[in-house]
C-alpha cells in the first residue's frame, strides 16, 4: 500500500542500496507531503538508517535516486537537515556543547572563514529551544544521553531547513527529554517543515507521526498513518518477530492506540 | 650545569640544526597528530610511517644522492601509495579495515628492508647512513634539512588553521560533514598528504619505527589536560617541541645517546604523567573523586542507620546509640563505621557524648530523614511506573537514594502525589 501525492517535498525512486552484495534497501519508491511528521519504521536490521543515509547522498546507491523539492539533493543541500543516530559519534570529542550546534552553522560560515557572531547567537537560541542553554559550555560527554541528544537536534534546527531527517532521536533517552522532543516537533510541523524521523517504539508512533514508511528491506507500506498503520500491514512489516507480533495483537485489540497521559512518568 | 648553557646557548651549529630539527618535528607532529589521534587513525599513522621506507630507498636508488628533499619526495609518494592501497582492499574486498592496514604495513617495509638491504650490498659510496631511516638519526641533522623542516613545518601549520573547523567536524561527525555539503573528499586528502608528509619529514629524525609514537603521544598526553580542541593542538605541539629539546639534550650530554628514542622517552614520561595528574581526566584526580563519593555514601548509610533503629525500636530519634548497637543493626566494616562517625561529627551531623556514644544533631536527623525518604520514594516509583515487583526495588533504591538530587526529589514526589507510604508499608518520613 503506497499512497502517492501530487507535488512531495521529499521523492524517493527506485531506491537500493547493497552492501557487500547483501541488500539493505531494495527498490524503494514512494513519495511525501510537505509539512508532515512522517515515521519510519521497521525491524532492527530493516533498512531505516540506511534509506535516510541513501537520501542524504551518504551512501553509495545501486539504483534509483531522491529528489527533494523535485530538485537533486546537491542544489537544495541548505534546506536540508540530517541527525545521524546518536551512537554513531564519540562523544569523548573535545568539544562543548556549543561548539557541537555551530556545526551546524559550518555551511552558512563558509570555508576559511571564522565563526561570526550572528552564528554564535543563532547556535545559542537553538540551545535554548531545546533547553540546554545552562549546558553550552559543557564537555559534551559530560552531558547525558537525552541532553547529547538535544545538542543534536539544536544542531539542525541552526541550519535553518526546511526538511529533517532523524535517525532515532528517540532512542535511550528519559521521558522528559521525549516529550520535550515531541513539542518541537510539532512546533516544527506547524511551522511547515517536514520531518522523517526514524522510530522504534510503535506504542507511541501512531500518536507522534501523521504519515508512515513502513520498511523491510523492502518498502512494505507507505501513506497516512489511518489508512497504513493497520494489523495487516505491521504484520508484514515486522515478519516473523513473534514477540512483537503479540504486542502488535495486543495494541489492536485495545482497539485504539493508547495516548499519552499527562502523568508520564518525570515530566 | 655548563653543559645545559652551553647546549642552550645554541652557539654550537651542529646542537642548533639538532635542537630546531626536533622542536620543528615536534610541533608538526603534534599538530596532524592530533587529529590522527582523533579521528582513531593511530594505527593508519604507523602504516604510513613503515611504508616510508621502500620510497626513500627508491628515490636513493633511482637519484644516487641523499638530498633531504629527493628523498623526501620518494618517501611521500609510498606513504601515499600506501593509504589509497589500504583504502583499495577495505573497500573492495571482505577484508576488514584493520588486517588491510596490517597487511599493507607488513607487505611495504618488507620490500622497504629488501631494497635497504641490497642498496648496503652494493657499496655505493654515498650509502652510508641510509639505515638511519630505520631507528632515526637527529644527530645527523644538517641545514638544509633544517630548512625543508621549517618549511613544510610553516606551510602545514597554516593548512591546519585554515581548514580547522572543517577538520573539526570532520574528525567528530563525518557523516554530518558530508550532510551538510563540506568538500569531505578533498579535505580527507589534504589531512592524509600533510600526515604523509610529517611522517616521511619525521622518519629521518626518529625512524620508521618510533615514528607513529612521535604522531600519537603528543596528542594523546594533551587531551587529559583539556576539553577544548583548539588549547589541545596547542599544547601537543608543546610537548612535541618540549619533548624534542630534551631529547635533543640527553644525546647532546651523552654522545652515545640516540636522539630520536630519547624525543619518545620523554614523551612517553610526558603522556604517563598527563595521565596520572591531569584534573578532572588524570588518574589521581578519578581516585579522589570515587573516594568522596563512597565517603559520601557511607556518612548517608550512617545517618540512615540512626534513623532506623529509632524507627523500627523505641521512637527516640536523638537518642544516643554505641558502637555495637549500631553494628549489630548493619553490616559495616568496624574501621570504615568508626571513620565515617568520626567524620559525620566533624562535620556536626552527630555528636559524640560519652565514651564510643554517638547521637543525630538537628541537621543529622534531618539528612537521615531525607535518605530514607529518597529511598521510599524511588521504590514507589519502580512499583508504579516501571512495574518491578516490591521485593525487587530495594537494592536499586539503596544506590539511588544517594543520587537523586533535591529537584529530581520534588519532581518525584509530585509525580507520585506525594504518597505516605513505600511498597512496604513503611512510612514515608516527610
Ligand atoms: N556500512 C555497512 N556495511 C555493511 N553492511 C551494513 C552497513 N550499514 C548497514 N549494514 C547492514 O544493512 C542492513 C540495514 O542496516 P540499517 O539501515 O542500519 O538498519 P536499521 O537502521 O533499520 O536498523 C543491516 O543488515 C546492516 O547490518
Ligand atoms: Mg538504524
Amino acid at each position: 500500500m503506497i499512497v502517492n501525492v501530487p507535488n512531495p517535498v521529499i521523492e524517493v525512486h527506485d531506491l537500493t542500496v547493497i552492501y557487500n552484495r547483501k541488500p539493505a534497501l531494495w527498490d524503494a519508491d514512494f513519495t511525501i507531503p510537505k509539512g508532515k511528521l512522517v515515521g519510519i519504521v521497521g525491524p532492527n536490521g530493516a533498512g531505516k538508517s540506511t534509506l535516510i543515509k541513501a537520501i542524504m547522498g551518504l551512501v553509495p546507491l545501486s539504483s534509483g535516486h531522491a529528489e527533494l523539492f523535485g530538485k537533486p539533493l546537491d542544489e537544495v543541500r541548505q534546506k536540508v537537515s540530517y541527525v545521524p543516530q546518536r551512537e554513531s559519534v564519540d562523544w569523548d570529542f573535545p568539544a562543548s556543547a556549543l561548539d557541537v550546534v555551530l556545526m551546524g552553522r559550518y555551511r552558512h560560515t563558509g570555508l576559511f572563514r571564522r565563526i561570526s557572531k550572528k552564528d554564535r547567537n543563532i547556535a545559542f537560541e537553538c540551545l535554548k529551544k531545546v533547553r540546554m542553554e545552562a549546558f553550552a559550555n559543557r564537555q559534551i560527554a559530560q552531558l547525558s544521553g537525552g541532553q547529547q541528544q538535544r545538542v543534536f537536534l539544536a544542531r539542525a534546527l541552526a541550519q535553518q531547513a526546511d526538511i529533517y531527517l532523524m535517525d532515532e532521536p528517540f532512542a535511550g533517552i528519559d521521558a522528559t527529554t521525549e516529550s520535550a522532543i515531541v513539542d518541537l516537533l510539532f512546533e516544527m510541523r506547524s511551522e511547515g517543515k517536514t520531518i522523517m524521523v526514524v522510530h522504534h517504539d510503535l506504542e507511541s508512533a501512531y500518536e507522534y507521526f501523521d504519515w508512515f514508511v513502513l520498511l523491510n528491506t523492502r518498502l512494505v507500506a507507505c501513506g497516512p498513518k489511518e489508512e497504513v498503520f493497520t494489523q495487516d500491514l505491521l504484520v508484514e512489516t515486522y515478519g516473523g518477530k513473534m514477540n512483537v507480533l503479540a504486542k502488535i495483537g495486543e495494541l489492536i485489540r485495545e482497539n485504539t492506540f493508547p495516548v499519552r497521559e499527562d502523568n508520564s512518568p518525570l515530566r | 650545569m655548563e653543559n645545559l648553557i652551553e647546549f642552550l646557548s645554541l652557539s654550537d651549529p651542529n646542537v642548533r640544526y639538532v635542537v630546531l630539527g626536533m622542536v620543528l618535528l615536534g610541533i608538526c607532529s603534534g599538530v596532524v597528530g592530533s587529529f590522527t589521534f582523533l579521528r582513531k587513525r593511530a594505527l593508519l599513522g604507523d602504516a604510513i610511517a613503515h611504508s616510508v621506507l621502500p620510497g626513500v630507498c627508491l628515490a636513493f636508488m633511482i637519484g644516487g644522492t641523499k638530498n633531504p628533499l629527493f628523498l623526501l619526495v620518494g618517501a611521500t609518494i609510498t606513504g601515499w601509495l600506501s593509504l589509497i592501497v589500504i583504502d583499495f582492499i577495505s573497500n573492495r574486498s571482505r577484508i576488514k579495515p584493520d588486517a588491510a592496514i596490517g597487511l599493507v604495513l607488513s607487505v611495504f617495509f618488507g620490500v622497504g628492508i629488501l631494497l635497504l638491504t641490497s642498496i648496503q650490498g652494493s657499496g655505493n659510496a654515498a650509502q652510508s647512513g641510509l639505515d638511519k631511516f630505520l631507528f632515526g638519526k637527529a644527530a645527523s641533522l644538517i641545514g638544509s634539512d633544517v630548512w625543508v623542516f621549517g618549511i613544510l613545518c610553516a606551510v602545514m601549520t597554516l593548512v591546519v588553521i585554515l581548514f580547522f573547523k572543517e577538520f573539526k567536524l570532520l574528525s567528530f561527525d563525518p557523516d554530518f560533514a558530508h550532510s551538510i555539503g563540506l568538500p569531505i573528499r578533498l579535505l580527507e586528502i589534504v589531512l592524509a598528504t600533510i600526515t604523509v608528509l610529517t611522517v616521511a619529514v619525521g622518519i629521518q629524525a626518529v625512524g620508521v619505527v618510533l615514528m607513529s609514537a612521535m604522531l600519537i603521544t603528543p596528542a594523546a598526553a594533551a587531551r587529559y589536560w583539556t576539553d577544548k580542541l583548539f588549547k589541545m593542538v596547542i599544547l601537543a605541539a608543546i610537548f612535541g617541541a618540549i619533548s624534542g629539546i630534551l631529547g635533543a639534550y640527553v644525546s647532546y650530554t651523552e654522545t652515545a645517546m640516540p636522539t630520536g628514542p630519547w624525543v619518545i622517552v620523554v614523551l612517553s614520561l610526558i603522556a604517563f604523567f598527563s595521565m596520572l595528574v591531569a584534573p578532572k581526566r588524570g588518574v589521581w584526580a578519578q581516585y579522589v573523586i570515587q573516594k568522596r563519593n563512597q565517603n559520601k555514601i557511607h556518612q548517608e548509610n550512617v545517618l540512615k542507620l540512626f534513623y532506623h533503629i529509632a524507627e523500627k525500636g523505641d521512637q527516640q530519634f536523638r537518642a544516643a546509640r554505641s558502637l555495637d548497637e549500631l553494628l549489630s543493626r548493619r553490616e559495616f566494616p568496624t574501621s570504615i563505621l568508626k571513620r565515617t562517625l568520626t567524620a559525620l561529627t566533624k562535620k556536626e551531623l552527630l555528636d559524640k557524648v560519652g565514651n564510643n556514644q554517638w547521637k543525630l544533631t538537628d541537621e543529622g536527623e534531618e539528612r537521615g530523614k531525607r535518605v530514607v525518604r529518597l529511598h521510599r520514594l524511588w521504590e514507589v516509583y519502580l512499583t508504579k511506573y516501571l512495574r518491578i515487583a516490591p521485593d525487587h526495588v530495594h537494592d536499586d533504591a539503596e544506590a539511588m537514594e544517594h543520587v537523586i538530587t533535591p529537584e529530581l526529589e520534588a519532581e518525584l514526589d509530585k509525580l507520585l502525589d506525594y504518597p505516605a507510604t513505600d511498597p512496604h508499608d513503611s512510612k514515608i518520613p516527610r
